[in-house]
């Protein structure tokens, strides 16, 4: 491409991949602004998983780490974002799957009281059913329906991140839909 | 329960489930740039090569304390260094403090390309090239590129000097296994003609003064 084409499509200063270019170098001020354009949903999408503030905190720092350890490799094949939320989902299933006991544990009611925000008329003995229904889904469910419903990933954003075919990703929601609707179910005829 | 109603409280769900609270961004930074940066340096130097590349950033650091010390005698501690490698912390942090972005990552830069063309098998030597010289050559080229659009080179004997080494790293990062010996020929000759060893350790010594 001709210098003079670069340079008017270019701005050295804000583009990503002069970011990119400049934290592949050593340089923390870009490294730093990719991190505060990034940091946000990768700590959300890592408290959605795992549900526990300070290990998405810690989750959070673990994904910076290795994505600035990689950055070397990253080619530009996918999106920047793409590529850092694969990693983000990555190292909190890896996360996850160690500590086993996490997907046991009740959100503490304080803190959920405290961060929910309220909405319409949705019963408050069925929200808690609803998050009790998405937390016993399997991994692959769970993080599949998180994503793509709440999070508001495409699934080939959710296949990508999972390593999976888009179709797969929506099976998974799919599935996930019909077990907590049979869970729903349950419960409202419970009542 | 039917779809309607499930998306209902899908619905809710976004503002509800496991809502994050606000995290400790400034902190998570702090303890990100102190893992990934303070190894990212090490990892550089691939297996194999360290001695070389070693040898080379001594030298580039030994070349720019004598250019720096006979330049500003009255300031003998002020050294920039060019791989934080192989080089105390205390001379990095005085570095970073002294540089401004673009001679910071000019300087990396010079550094990482000089580390790279010594990494590069001699002429005849049978050493094979390693698979990394030329994704590490693709990378420093677009870093070159990057550099030849910035302010650093509206200094001419800096943007001299970018272009030779766009034009050497191009042809590293084309090195091919069957090819290799007529390719490195090409390169020492490249690097012979335009003596850019000795232009990138001039360029890094004089980067301090250079005025954007």
């Amino acid at each position: 491409m001709p210098r003079a084409a670069i340079a008017t499509s270019f701005d050295p200063i804000n583009d990503e991949r002069s970011l990119i270019a400049r934290a592949v170098i050593g340089d923390r001020t870009a490294a730093r602004i990719l991190y505060d354009a990034h940091a946000a949903r990768v700590h959300r999408i890592a408290y959605r998983i795992c549900g526990d503030a300070e290990l998405a905190a810690d989750l959070t720092q673990d994904v910076f780490v290795l994505v600035f350890r990689e950055l070397p490799k990253f080619r530009g094949e996918s999106a920047f974002a793409t590529w850092v939320h694969r990693i983000a989902v990555t190292v909190s299933l890896n996360a996850m799957r160690k500590v086993k006991r996490l997907r046991e544990r009740e959100m503490d009611l304080d803190e959920a009281r405290h961060h929910e925000q309220e909405s319409g008329d949705i019963d408050p003995d069925l929200r808690d059913r609803l998050a009790a229904a998405i937390d016993a889904l399997p991994d692959g469910l769970r993080v599949a329906l998180v994503m793509h419903t709440i999070e508001g990933y495409t699934h080939a954003e959710v296949g990508n991140a999972l390593g999976i075919a888009e179709g797969t990703s929506k099976a998974r929601v799919f599935e996930a839909r019909a077990k907590l609707r049979q869970s729903l179910g349950d419960f409202l005829e419970e009542r | 329960m039917d779809e309607k109603r499930l998306d209902e409280l899908l619905a809710d769900a976004v503002h509800t489930y496991r809502v994050p609270p606000e995290p400790p961004f400034d902190a998570i930074w702090s303890r990100v740039e102190e893992e990934a940066f303070a190894q990212a340096t090490m990892r550089r130097t691939g297996p194999g090569w360290r001695s070389l590349a070693a040898a080379v950033a001594a030298s580039l650091v030994v070349g720019v304390s004598v250019g720096r010390f006979s330049t500003h005698s009255a300031h003998p501690a002020a050294v920039t260094v060019v791989n934080a490698s192989t080089v105390t912390p205390a001379l990095t942090a005085a570095a970073q403090v002294a540089a401004a972005p673009y001679q910071r990552a000019t300087e990396e830069f010079l550094g990482s390309t000089a580390l790279l063309l010594a990494a590069l098998p001699r002429d005849g030597s049978g050493d094979q090239a390693s698979t990394l010289l030329p994704e590490q050559a693709a990378q420093l080229l677009t870093t070159t590129r990057l550099l030849l659009d910035s302010p650093i080179s509206t200094n001419p004997r800096m943007k001299a000097l970018l272009q030779d080494l766009e034009l050497v790293l191009a042809q590293v990062a084309r090195l091919q296994p069957r090819r290799e010996n007529v390719t490195l020929t090409l390169i020492s000759q490249t690097l012979e003609e335009r003596e850019l060893v000795p232009r990138i350790r001039s360029a890094v010594a004089d980067l301090s003064t250079f005025d954007y």
